[in-house]
């Protein structure tokens, strides 16, 4: 296959804090390529957004700090890329649409005016030039009132927010476009309609795209790959029909039960035990041990590796793993699991 | 108060923002975001909104509990005019009122620590000694399954999901009695999800809560909801029983909403009814009927005369001239 667009290898992101340090991202390996759309799903707080934002080059620094590993872009580290080169690719060949608008929109420029100026940032044009292409995105997300660049973001609804974000991102027309969250605040006809236009720049211009959602509806229609984190780490990795149809690690099962569905009636919703361990003292061994059904005793010992279960489907569980020193037997469920 | 007062009615509420322009921001216009709006709610009852992006749910939450004031309308609470009610009054009746805001890194103040975030309301209405404000604070963590250690940390700190829990939280720390949760859970992932539904679920039977629940997503308002309404460019276009809606939407716009839901599963293929025409501007809404530019079923009398929000039997209210025809 050729060379990926995106391509993170062991990355580690750590956050420096005066309770002691927090593994938010612990050797991660990602890859997205040209014309793809890959979805990252996982538990709230398992590191999603702020692995993108390492690819962005946007963790405050400190307290974080990429301890190691590697974030290709095109070819090029970006770990070690200036700050300087990492302004000139963010927006341009390189975008993202941000989980929480508010945090990227700046509250005391119009929507004309930071939207303008992110055009003329990267493209030598008139300003009048800038802001027919401003408003022709915007028409494409879905806001054609009139007066739209000279409303502040306050006046905005929320969904709104989220779609001058999304123009933003996509107006430049970016090889690899990171999209944390980006239609949390829409209704479901407006999602189609995003998505759909996601798809486009997709299938029109190869955009490679990264899409972080906890939708996994959204999965199903969009994704061609999905990568599954869960505290800090990737536990599968496979393709979209596996991942419903046959998924692997007990994590991934217990989300796709939690997902209440439109054409069943449930008092209660099924939902995973326990709490996400806390980023300060992970359990020893399988990070998810505490919580899973079908831990046994290597689990609570030894950390599971992220590996091959079949062609093409990773999943980071000791049900899918050859223990070599021969632990014991494995369970009848466990079995009956991996089969 | 006797059985059949709701705990809260709501009737003709409506609410306009001033748009403004040119160099001297002079008012060159008016949105109207919340345009006659009525309902009521139940003690303990669930009531869930749904509607496009910006049809003005957030607008009615937040007019609800005046934090913007009505243009005109009515707004009861326990039987009581809470618009008729002096800063004081309204100060204390918040206790009772509390909302879970959709954007949370908006809504927490940056400068202060988790455990203050959740005392504050605690100290406003003066609810128990510092200890016992502590074990509170602990608890109210415990229960939206945060850790201990989180109660140090600065909202910054946070992720997306954490952040919205701590906004959960907060809502929760003055034992209020009615809840308007605006998009309370779409920044969470599936399972924590289905954690604070359960937990608003159990919350709500435990101390006979309301809420007003707000959210775009379409399977979770039916999991949670007694009855749902949908709104449209400000104007609430059917209510009823949140399995009548969803069995027999009437609403054109309501039935296109429910064929757009993804489904989580890829091999499933629905037929979905596609919208044409943009979203309209609520500074600028078509006359008649507001979704007639976008409607399937469009009539002459559409484009002409607003369609009463009626109701059609048993509390199914719709907003819609194909009703007349049948
Ligand atoms: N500035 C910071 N200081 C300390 N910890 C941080 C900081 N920013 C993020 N974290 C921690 O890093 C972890 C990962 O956060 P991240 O925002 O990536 O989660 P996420 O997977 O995007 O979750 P969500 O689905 O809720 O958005 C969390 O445990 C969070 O508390
Ligand atoms: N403070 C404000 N000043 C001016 N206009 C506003 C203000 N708040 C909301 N609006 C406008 O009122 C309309 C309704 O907004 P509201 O936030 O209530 O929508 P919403 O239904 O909650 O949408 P979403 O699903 O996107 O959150 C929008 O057109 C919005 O631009
Ligand atoms: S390795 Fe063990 S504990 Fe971890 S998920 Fe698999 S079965 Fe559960
Ligand atoms: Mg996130
Ligand atoms: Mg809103």
């Amino acid at each position: 296959m050729a060379q990926p667009v995106l391509e993170i290898s062991q990355l580690k992101l750590h956050f420096f804090t005066d309770k002691g340090r927090v593994k938010a991202v612990d050797g991660v390996d990602l890859a997205v390529h040209e014309g793809e759309i890959v979805g990252l799903v996982g538990e709230s707080g398992c590191g999603k957004s702020v692995t993108s934002l390492a690819v962005m080059g946007l963790i405050p620094q400190p307290p974080g700090k990429v301890v190691a590993g590697t974030i290709r872009f095109q070819g090029k580290d970006l770990t070690k890329a200036s700050p300087r080169e990492m302004r000139r690719i963010r927006g341009n060949e390189m975008a993202m649409i941000f989980q929480e608008p508010m945090t990227s929109l700046n509250p005391l420029f119009s929507i004309g005016n930071q939207l303008v100026e992110a055009i003329r940032t990267h493209r030598s044009c008139s300003k009048q030039e800038a802001k027919n292409m401003a408003l022709e995105m915007l028409k494409k997300v879905g806001i054609s009132r009139s007066g739209i660049l000279d409303e502040y973001p306050h006046q905005l609804s929320g969904g709104m927010r989220q779609r001058v974000m999304i123009a933003m991102a996509m107006v430049l027309n970016p090889r690899l476009l990171i999209a944390d969250e980006p239609t949390t605040a829409l209704d479901v006809t407006i999602q189609a309609q995003i998505l759909d236009l996601m798809k486009a720049l997709n299938q029109e211009f190869g955009t490679a795209i990264l899409l972080i959602t906890h939708d996994l509806g959204v999965v199903a229609e969009m994704c061609d790959r999905v990568v599954v984190m869960y505290a800090g780490q990737v536990v599968e990795e496979t393709d979209r029909r596996r991942l419903f149809r046959n998924p692997k690690h007990p994590y991934t099962q217990g989300l796709l039960k939690s997902i209440p569905k439109l054409e069943e009636q449930k008092k209660r919703l099924y939902s995973i035990p326990g709490q996400v361990p806390n980023p300060l003292g992970m359990p020893k061994g399988c990070r998810f041990a505490p919580r899973c059904e079908f831990a046994f005793d290597v689990c609570g010992r030894a950390e599971p590796q992220l590996l091959p279960v079949e062609d093409g489907h990773l999943s980071r569980c000791w049900l899918h793993q050859e223990r070599e020193e021969g632990r014991g037997h494995e369970p009848d469920h466990a079995i009956a699991q991996s089969q | 108060m006797s059985q059949t007062t709701p705990l809260l009615k709501v009737s003709n509420l409506k609410k306009t923002f001033p748009v403004r322009g040119g160099i001297f921001g002079k008012k060159v216009g008016e949105i109207t975001a919340v345009d006659d709006v009525t309902f009521s709610v139940k003690k303990g009852e669930t009531l869930g909104i749904v509607g496009e992006s910006g049809c003005g749910k957030s607008t009615t939450g937040r007019t609800v509990l005046r934090l913007y004031e009505p243009d005109s309308g009515q707004v009861e609470f326990e039987g009581k005019s809470l618009l008729a009610l002096g800063d004081e009054e309204m100060r204390r009746a918040r206790k009772d009122l509390q909302m879970i805001f959709q954007d949370p890194f908006a809504s927490l103040n940056p400068r202060q620590k988790v455990a203050e975030i959740l005392e504050e309301p605690l100290i406003v209405h003066k609810m128990g000694d510092a200890k016992e404000r502590k074990a509170q604070v602990q608890e109210l963590l415990r229960v939206v399954g945060l850790d201990k250690s989180h109660a140090g940390r600065y909202p910054h700190q946070f992720s997306g999901g954490q952040r919205q829990r701590i906004g959960i939280a907060r809502a929760l720390s003055t034992r209020p009695k009615l809840i308007v949760a605006d998009e309370p859970v779409s920044a969470l992932d599936v399972s924590i999800q289905s954690q604070v539904l359960n937990l608003m679920a159990d919350l709500q039977e435990q101390f006979e809560l309301t809420y007003l629940f707000i959210s775009h997503d379409l399977s979770v308002v039916k999991h949670i909801s007694d009855r749902v309404g949908v709104m449209y460019l400000g104007r609430m276009v059917e209510l009823a029983d949140r399995d009548e809606l969803y069995r027999q939407p009437l609403h054109p716009y309501t039935q296109a909403l429910l064929s757009a839901v993804p489904v989580p599963d890829p091999e499933v293929k629905k037929e979905r009814i596609i919208l044409q025409g943009d979203v309209p501007s609520p500074a600028d809404p078509p006359k008649g009927c507001a979704f007639h530019p976008r409607c399937p079923h469009v009539m002459e009398i559409c484009k002409v005369e607003r369609p009463a929000f009626a109701d059609q039997g048993g509390g199914h209210f719709v907003a819609c001239h194909l009703m007349d025809r049948s």
